[in-house]
């Protein structure tokens, strides 16, 4: 809501309020490795390792991979995967050979000439149990229903990718949470619509839930709907979340949210995550 | 005696030391002691004048220690000086001086020093005794009390912008004398000018700063309105937020710090229009009272200032009342007697209008639909009434009410209205938004004794913070509906008594004592809401909102004690208590003023103050807003507690034209609250506040200079601080000491007021302040998405990497601000308009900062916003 009452100010007094630009020298506090990949149970591994840069630096193209790195990624502490690189999409990606299985801890450790070594550690989630999807043309409304698991203090990340029925072409869509089924007064007020709903399973603990979303748009369009339903560790949650609060509080410097990372002496995520698609098609 | 036996006399009295017989009253004589009993200064003037002392011990006591420099001054002047302290009287008896116990008995002075035009009470009035060289001050509801020697037979009493009095005393005996000071005549006769009347090396009070209705009015306005709390931001040692708005920061601390009192109540949010203006109508202000420091033991409850303002009365004898339209708001004021000298009564009003305007084009144009409304608007009302029942008792009743409420309702039937036409039907939005506060206070007076004042309150301060929204759409494709009302409230209450006791058992101390006891009641966060034509089953009920009730109770004295004719102490103690759901905290918060005289008139001061304050607010990390809510202390979060020293020297001028003060302080802040770094994307619960906030300290420390010309055609006042303000939390900044947001290292203020004529005034403030901290990323880095590059929704993304707290500092700020008035004053009224330009050069002040990209120029860069560019702006007002 604060955000809310900013823009107020902003609005209210300042029609005329001016922006400029400030010639001042950022600073920085040198390079770092960037370690970043989500590990998916039964899938194998990408990992990127990329170099920070001054935040000055407009960067549209992906960050530069740091030559000569070696990559190491471990399995319980002890078998070692191999890894090759693999250039996806122009970017560069060290890519295991085999599969991630759930139950095991792994563990990346990066080097390089002229930086910190790092590492990163994490395990991976059960898959979430999600089932009954629903969407239908003209409706605002996406559901499905989430069996919490009770004994465990869950974290999941929830998309709705749009595929268009006529061009094919696919898009994450806007949505959140069904105002009715939230019940939340002080949300409805201070969140728009998101892309991912990242959350914890406080509010339903151990309990299946009928979770109802609301697109910002009605789908119209759609061929067909994807209900994604993660589960994330609890490295993977402070991850999205605090990204997730980054990018909320926008580029106004006064709310400065520090997005999590467990890569020691470094930057970025070795995270688990366990993704479930449901597909529903739109008649 | 034979001829020759005379003048041999004569030669061996003329050959004798002329010291020896020659001394009278009007002798220049030279003693320099230091640290002496009286004795010993008897013993030097005899050894080097010839003067002989007689005295019995037993009833002369010549054992207090005296320091003493003085060069070729008039005996009687020195032995007056030296012996009238301790009531010694002196005579001479032949060659000798006897001295012998004065035995004159006291008897005590007392009544209350009004404005004879309109008989409001005139606060800090001063009560002096020429003959004695002894004075007293009166209080905040214009009560004074003297006790003095029965011979006194008259009173010097006086006040700036009032012609001073000669009250004669001719009866014996304890006496009851209502002084009525005829203000002088110039353009301010209808204003009272409150300002202390008494010099600053009179005061053991230190870090307070007054300023007076005639202070404010004078000071350049912004859109027409005149404005207590920018007048305050214009003292050394405040701050405010970015350009003004949002809050005052004192001495290093936050806006949730500072005790608002109106008339003895405290407020909660003193602010209108997010910050911008007061609360209150500064016409309706008598003086404003801002404690940075050296609290007195009177006040509690928040740990870094006081602000004090008494409101007008209501004129006693006649009726008055003004009238202006400004920019944003018109506003009226009318006082006058219920009963001439016994019952009066002010009413006052306020409101924005600038919605009027707008709603009017909006109505013409339809663009809200059929039915939309929208109002922007802040209101203020204050009544008073004040009833004198008999000399001894007198009774008011105040109330405030204040609120800011925004309303948008769009409604339409025609689908090329609105938004998103292609698919809603039927769309209507109703959204309210509003903040206030209320508060009502009952105010007793009664002297029990020409010594004895008290004044007993009732007083009920109430804030509410609330939005509603109601929107009803329906989808045209597929025909679902939606009905979804919503209504957010937040309140705090504060129910409060106390009783407050002055007593003056002799001039050499002043003494008050009392006890307060607060209610306070909190209901933050209380929501409901529906969707009417869904059949969606909640995720949740609604959490019952946290209702808590807390029991504060303090008690108080105070002592302001004359140890020494040149040396003076405030020592108080302040004990508090807080009973807030089964948990109990308390306090004993010690206050002590030291003064000491110097030669020339100059005084040097010393203050240490410890205060504790059991309720916290919860904000954002940027500016103060009206949703933030007060929460009392918790297991988690102990009640806050300040401890300042502050020391400095003061004077003001023998003809009170000049004032100057420089002090130097250092304080420190424990259990102050923060917001913890990782938060940002949960809604906390209001009833777990406590687990995303971080408690840590805070110290501050600096020096202010204010020099101020205070008499004449040009006014004003120059001020210089030099501070720092820092905090440290556990959970931020890696645990390590970081710059308080608002730690402005060089702040200068410059007010001027020039007198030109009857008809004219011109005014003039300019502001400095070196740049305000914040946060820059120190690295920017790629960000993930998802698990597999081949999944969509995994493109290059950023994060920017934000290491130490307020590593940046923004560029500095300053502003002119310019004002003229014109005046005509007719025989029953007088009219003025007055012209002011907001930041007259226009200079492009920061608001905030953000973080830009330039993908034409492949650089990110920082922006710099501006929100008050120059704002000139025309009132008008009639007075009569």
């Amino acid at each position: 809501m604060k955000y809310f009452f900013v823009g107020a100010i902003g609005l209210s007094m300042l029609l005329s309020a001016c922006e400029k630009r400030e010639e001042i020298k950022l600073p920085y506090e040198g390079d770092k490795i960037v370690v970043n990949t989500l590990i998916q149970p039964d899938s194998v591994i990408y990992i990127r390792v990329t170099r920070s840069v001054p935040s000055n630096v407009y960067n549209d193209a992906g960050y530069n991979d740091i030559p000569g790195a070696t990559v190491t990624l471990t399995a319980n502490e002890a078998s070692v995967l191999p890894l090759q690189v693999q250039t996806i999409k122009g970017l560069s990606y060290y890519v295991s050979s085999q599969k991630a299985i759930l139950g095991q801890q792994y563990k990346v450790a990066v080097s390089a000439a002229g930086l910190q070594a790092v590492t990163g550690t994490d395990t991976l989630p059960p898959a979430p149990l999600v089932s009954k999807p629903g969407a239908q043309r003209g409706s605002s409304r996406v559901q499905f229903t989430l069996q919490d698991l009770p004994a465990s203090a869950d974290y999941y990340r929830i998309r709705i990718y749009m595929t268009d029925a006529a061009t094919g072409l696919g898009a994450f869509l806007l949505f959140r949470l069904d105002p009715a089924f939230n019940n939340n007064m002080v949300e409805y007020f201070s969140k728009g619509n998101y892309n991912s709903l990242i959350m914890n399973d406080e509010r339903f603990n151990g309990k299946p839930v009928n979770f109802v979303l609301q697109t910002a748009d009605p789908i119209m369009n759609a061929g067909e709907i994807t209900v994604e339903v993660s589960a994330l560790t609890n490295n993977t949650y402070r991850y999205f979340s605090t990204l997730a609060a980054q990018r909320d509080a926008g580029t106004t410097l006064g709310s400065h949210v520090r997005v999590f990372t467990n890569v020691t002496n470094g930057y970025g995520i070795v995270g688990g995550i366990n993704t479930r698609k449901m597909i529903v098609k739109i008649p | 005696m034979s001829l020759a036996l005379k003048l041999l006399t004569g030669i061996l009295i003329f050959s004798f030391p002329f010291q020896v017989f020659g001394w009278d009253w009007q002798t220049r004589v030279t003693v320099v002691v230091k640290d002496q009993p009286l004795e010993a200064v008897c013993g030097l003037l005899e050894k080097e004048y010839g003067i002989h002392f007689s005295y019995s011990r037993e009833l002369v006591n010549l054992s207090r220690k005296v320091t003493l420099t003085a060069h070729q001054q008039r005996l009687k002047k020195l032995l007056d000086e030296l012996f009238s302290p301790d009531d010694i009287r002196f005579t001479r008896v032949g060659d000798q001086i006897i001295l012998s116990p004065a035995q004159r008995s006291s008897r005590t002075i007392s009544g209350y020093i009004k404005d004879a035009v309109s008989g409001e009470s005139l606060i800090g009035a001063t009560v002096y005794s020429p003959a004695l060289k002894q004075g007293t001050t009166a209080n905040q509801y214009g009560f004074y009390s003297l006790t003095t020697v029965k011979d006194t037979n008259s009173l010097l009493i006086s006040y700036i912008g009032y012609k001073p009095y000669l009250q004669k005393v001719t009866a014996k005996g304890n006496q009851m004398i209502n002084v009525h000071l005829q203000p002088l005549g110039s353009l301010k006769e209808v204003v009272i000018s409150a300002k202390e009347g008494s010099k600053l090396q009179e005061q053991t009070q230190m870090s307070r700063v007054n300023l007076s209705t005639s202070d404010l009015q004078a000071m350049p306005r912004l859109l027409g309105e005149v404005d207590v709390m920018r007048a305050l931001q214009s003292l050394p040692g405040v701050s405010g937020g970015p350009d003004g708005a949002g809050g005052l920061y004192v001495r290093g601390g936050g806006p949730d710090q500072n005790l608002v009192l109106i008339d003895g109540t405290p407020v909660f949010n003193f602010s209108h229009f997010f910050g911008v203006y007061s609360m209150l109508n500064a016409n309706v202000v008598k003086t404003t009272d801002l404690y940075k420091g050296a609290f007195p033991a009177r006040f509690g409850g928040r740990i870094s200032s006081v602000v004090d303002i008494a409101m007008k009365e209501g004129d006693m004898k006649a009726f008055h009342g003004d009238a202006s339209l400004g920019f944003i708001a018109a506003k009226f004021n009318i006082e006058g007697p219920i009963v001439k000298d016994k019952t009066s009564f002010m009413f006052s009003a306020r409101r924005s209008y600038p919605d009027l305007l707008i709603n009017a084009a909006l109505q013409a144009e339809k663009t809200l639909g059929d039915d939309g409304d929208f109002k922007a608007f802040f209101f203020d009302v204050n009544a008073k009434v004040n009833h004198i029942f008999s000399p001894k008792d007198r009774l008011f009743l105040s109330f405030y009410k204040g609120e800011d409420n925004l309303l948008l309702k769009q409604t339409t039937d025609d689908t090329s209205r609105i938004i998103n036409s292609s698919k809603y039907i039927g769309e209507s939005l109703r959204f309210r938004l509003g903040w206030g506060n209320t508060i009502g206070a009952i105010r007793w007076n009664h002297i029990y004794s020409p010594k004895l004042f008290s004044n007993v309150t009732l007083n009920y301060s109430q804030y509410e913070f609330f939005t509603e929204i109601e929107h009803k759409y329906k989808l045209a494709a597929s025909g679902e509906k939606s009905d979804v009302y919503g209504r957010y409230n937040s309140v705090m209450e504060n129910n409060g008594g106390r009783i407050d006791f002055d007593y003056r058992p002799d001039p050499r101390h002043s003494v008050r004592f009392g006890a307060i006891t607060t209610v306070h009641k909190f209901k933050p966060g209380y929501s409901t809401f529906e969707d009417r034509d869904s059949h969606v089953i909640p995720l949740d009920t609604i959490d019952a909102s946290m209702k808590v009730t807390g029991y504060e109770l303090s008690l108080y004295a105070e002592d302001d004690w004359q140890i020494r004719p040149d040396f003076f102490a405030n020592i108080g103690m302040h004990a508090s208590a807080f009973l807030v759901e089964g948990r109990f905290y308390y306090s004993l918060q010690p206050r002590l003023g030291l003064r000491y005289l110097l030669p020339r008139n100059w005084a040097v001061k010393a203050a240490f103050t410890h205060m504790t304050q059991y309720i916290h607010l919860l904000s954002g990390d940027g500016a103060t807003l009206p949703t933030d809510i007060w929460v009392p202390s918790t297991q988690h979060v102990a009640p806050m507690f300040s401890r300042q020293l502050a020391a400095g020297i003061a004077k003001t001028t023998a003809n009170l034209k000049y004032e100057f003060s420089l002090e130097g302080y250092f304080k420190s802040m424990h259990n102050v609250i923060e917001t913890r770094e990782t938060n940002g994307i949960i809604t906390p619960a209001t009833t777990r506040w406590d687990e995303n906030v971080t408690v840590g300290k805070g110290w501050s420390y600096g020096a202010e200079l204010m020099m101020q010309k205070k008499k004449g055609s040009t006014t004003g006042w120059v001020g210089y601080t030099l501070a720092w303000s820092t905090r440290r939390f556990p959970d931020v900044n890696n645990g390590e000491i970081y710059p308080y947001k608002f730690d402005h290292r060089h702040d200068i203020e410059l007010v001027l007021v020039q007198q030109l004529g009857k008809q004219w005034e011109l005014s003039a403030s300019w502001h400095f302040n070196s740049g305000t901290p914040f946060t820059l990323p120190v690295s920017t880095y790629a960000a993930t998405e998802g698990a597999s590059p081949w999944e969509p929704g995994t493109g290059n993304t950023s994060i920017d990497r934000f290491d130490n707290r307020n590593n940046y500092r923004g560029s500095a700020v300053h502003r002119l601000d310019v004002g003229v008035t014109w005046s005509k004053q007719k025989k029953h009224w007088t009219r003025s308009w007055n012209l002011s330009v907001f930041n007259a050069y226009n200079r492009k002040n920061p608001y905030f900062y953000f973080i830009s990209g330039d993908a034409a120029g492949q650089k990110r860069y920082l922006s710099k916003v501006s929100i008050l560019p120059i704002l000139p702006s025309i009132t008008y007002s009639v007075k009569f």
